[in-house]
């Protein structure tokens, strides 16, 4: 009798990561808070204007970069409906879509804040959390479960707790916090990734910049599939935040709104949050699945990516 | 360059096997990611793969000091909803530098551990299959934590039918000729070390699960017949203390179910020289035959019963 080659499978069993449409890069033309707004439309093509000349040089380099110029570049825009609400999708949208198109820019893709902590009743944020794997500071050899300080994140080992009492009796002197891949000096920083207040958590801003950065970049998954997809926008923009989509998609010419690198044209006093969102980005881990879909579809179109994700994310400070 | 790894596996804490969607709860340790379930030919879960920093020594069979830095992976896993595993490894590699790196360096590779500095991997590989240093990678540690953590489960009502110590299997794979050495050093140590060809696949770590899975029920019922101590104690006292075996034990035996073809050949070879299928039979056969014999002298009794 000859040998019989049997396959079983059982889906159960399988992994399955679904892939997400990618751009070249996706360009953030501007972040809205409440102080924004307040300060009327001409705050904003004030901010247009000075994001405008970037995003072409980005995208011209991109251009330049691909073979036949067709770069995929895609815009977005965040409002932030989380630490304060203000006014309505209705009234607030087409004052932004306006004021970005006298400055010649097209707002490809509108996001809220708040669906980076729950979306669709997925909470992203707790998806984030829980993907933390912290940098471990010199001797960290698997003994212990890692130190955490609920809430917090930081990038080596913090000071010991002056006034705590060592086993042989004697009083801990203050001793510096170090960073763990420091070069020469330490730049130490710790962030703060969430409040409770009455049981409420409030997740701090640079966190939900992180996981909206990971959004961006097409790196989250949840049970395998994408956590969301940019819904496109309907005639009129709704009365209330909560009926406004995630991401909706404004242009129906856009490129994907995810992207295999992300540019954020910001106002230099986010840097201490840009920090913060490194640090805490550099400790999360993405799935390797899906890590290397993202390789071998920038590889297949030539195109080399930096292995570190934190180095897909560039800023400009203006 | 290598990989290092460490099986540790124990009876799960419940009075009776849970069933699947038990199992699918209890190791349901990562938001947004499945519990992975085969059914055939015995219900196997594991959990989402984990990862844990390490920077530490690590082992050195000539006590240099050397320094890693990068991840383990471990997961927990629940076979035939009864034997419950903590699993943990991790690929050594050497570094393109002696300088620790930014922690995003290491997350671009999870699951691994690169080497700061000069390093032979022998050194390495017998370091860690002898006595690792105690302030050296402790994946021992964290794959007892993985197991921990489904024992510690609410789900579950901490009222095992018997009491039965863990096992450790600590295991060191390496590219090569195909070899491997199985060695059995306490009661709970064993070391396995593995030679492959090509490159490393977690299908190796998977062959190390089930050998550890396999040496524990083989461990267990051992324990359980050397507790009945048959001849020395009264047929039916014999008879009840040998049938947690029957109710939880014997249905478990399914060598190389979830092993690669490409190396069920280590099975095999195991299963020649010592040969684990061929003690498992004979002891299940052993359990058999004291049960067939109580039951036949149980049946004389009650029928001589009935005769006076």
């Amino acid at each position: 009798m000859t040998s019989v080659n049997a396959t079983f499978g059982e889906v159960a069993a399988e992994r399955r990561i679904a892939s997400a449409p990618l751009s070249h890069v996706s360009i953030e033309l501007g972040h809205l808070y409440m102080e924004d707004f307040e300060a009327g439309p001409e705050r904003l093509r004030e901010q247009f204007r000075r994001v405008a000349p970037w995003a072409g040089t980005v995208r011209s380099s991109w251009q330049d970069r691909v073979p036949g110029g067709r770069a995929r570049v895609s815009t977005c825009f965040l409002i932030d409906d989380y630490f304060s609400r203000f006014s309505t999708p209705a009234e607030l949208v087409p004052m932004v879509l306006e004021a970005a198109a006298d400055c010649d820019l097209t707002i490809d893709y509108i996001a809220r804040e708040s669906a980076c902590a729950v979306s669709d009743g997925v909470e992203l944020a707790r998806l984030v959390e829980d993907r933390l794997v912290n940098d471990p500071p010199p001797d960290t050899n698997g003994s212990r479960p890692p130190v955490k300080e609920s809430g917090w994140l930081c990038n080596g080992a913090r000071s010991p707790q002056v006034g705590t009492v060592q086993a042989m009796g004697k009083a801990n002197r203050w001793a510096p916090p170090l960073q763990n891949a420091k070069r020469g000096h330490s730049i130490f920083v710790d962030v703060e990734l969430w409040d409770e207040n009455g049981g409420k958590r409030t997740w701090s801003c640079p966190f939900l910049a992180a996981v909206w950065q990971l959004l961006r970049l097409g790196l989250l998954r949840t049970d395998g599939r994408l956590p969301l997809r940019p819904v496109m926008r309907e005639d009129a923009f709704p009365d209330d935040w909560e009926s406004l989509p995630a991401v909706m998609q404004l242009n129906p010419a856009a490129a994907p709104f995810s992207a295999y690198t992300t540019l954020s044209v910001l106002s230099p006093r986010f840097l201490p949050v840009e920090l913060a969102v490194r640090t805490i980005l550099s400790q999360v881990a993405v799935d390797g699945d899906v890590l290397r879909q993202v390789v071998a579809r920038s590889g297949g179109e030539g195109i080399r990516l930096e292995e570190e994700l934190v180095d897909r994310i560039s800023y400009v400070f203006a | 360059m290598l990989v290092m790894g460490e099986v540790h596996t124990g009876l799960l804490q419940n009075s009776g096997e849970i069933p699947e969607s038990t199992c699918r709860d209890v190791l349901q340790l990562l938001s947004g990611e499945r519990v992975r379930v085969s059914r055939r030919p015995i219900v196997y879960a594991v959990s989402p793969d984990l990862l844990t920093g390490v920077d530490c020594r690590l082992p050195s069979a000539s006590q240099s000091r050397i320094r890693g830095a990068g991840t383990v992976l471990s997961r927990s896993s629940i076979t035939g909803g009864r034997v419950v595993q903590g699993s943990s490894f991790t690929r050594i590699e050497r570094s393109g530098s002696d300088r620790r790196q930014p922690w995003s360096h290491y997350l671009a590779r999870p699951g691994v551990v690169e080497v700061l500095g000069k390093v032979k991997s022998r050194d390495l590989a017998d370091g860690f299959a002898e006595d690792p240093p105690a302030d050296g990678l402790d994946l021992g540690a964290i794959s007892a934590r993985f197991l921990d953590v489904v024992q510690s489960s609410p789900l579950l009502d901490r009222r095992a039918p018997f009491k039965i110590a863990r096992t450790r299997l600590r295991w060191v794979a390496e590219e090569g000729e195909p070899a491997i050495r199985f060695t059995l050093h306490s009661e709970q140590m064993r070391t396995v070390r593995l030679v492959h060809t090509g490159e490393f696949t977690p299908a190796v770590a998977d062959l190390c699960e089930d050998l550890a899975l396999h040496d524990w029920l083989l461990t267990a019922l051992l324990v359980i017949i050397e507790r009945a101590r048959i001849g020395g104690t009264p047929g039916p006292e014999a008879a009840v203390k040998l049938a947690p075996a029957v109710d939880h034990l014997l249905h478990l035996w399914m060598p190389s179910a979830r092993v690669d073809d490409v190396l069920s050949a280590y099975w095999e070879s195991l299963d020649r020289r010592p040969g684990f299928t061929r003690q498992w039979q004979s002891l299940v056969d052993r359990v058999r035959d004291q049960l067939a014999v109580h039951t036949l002298a149980f049946l004389r009794e009650k029928s001589g019963g009935g005769a006076r």
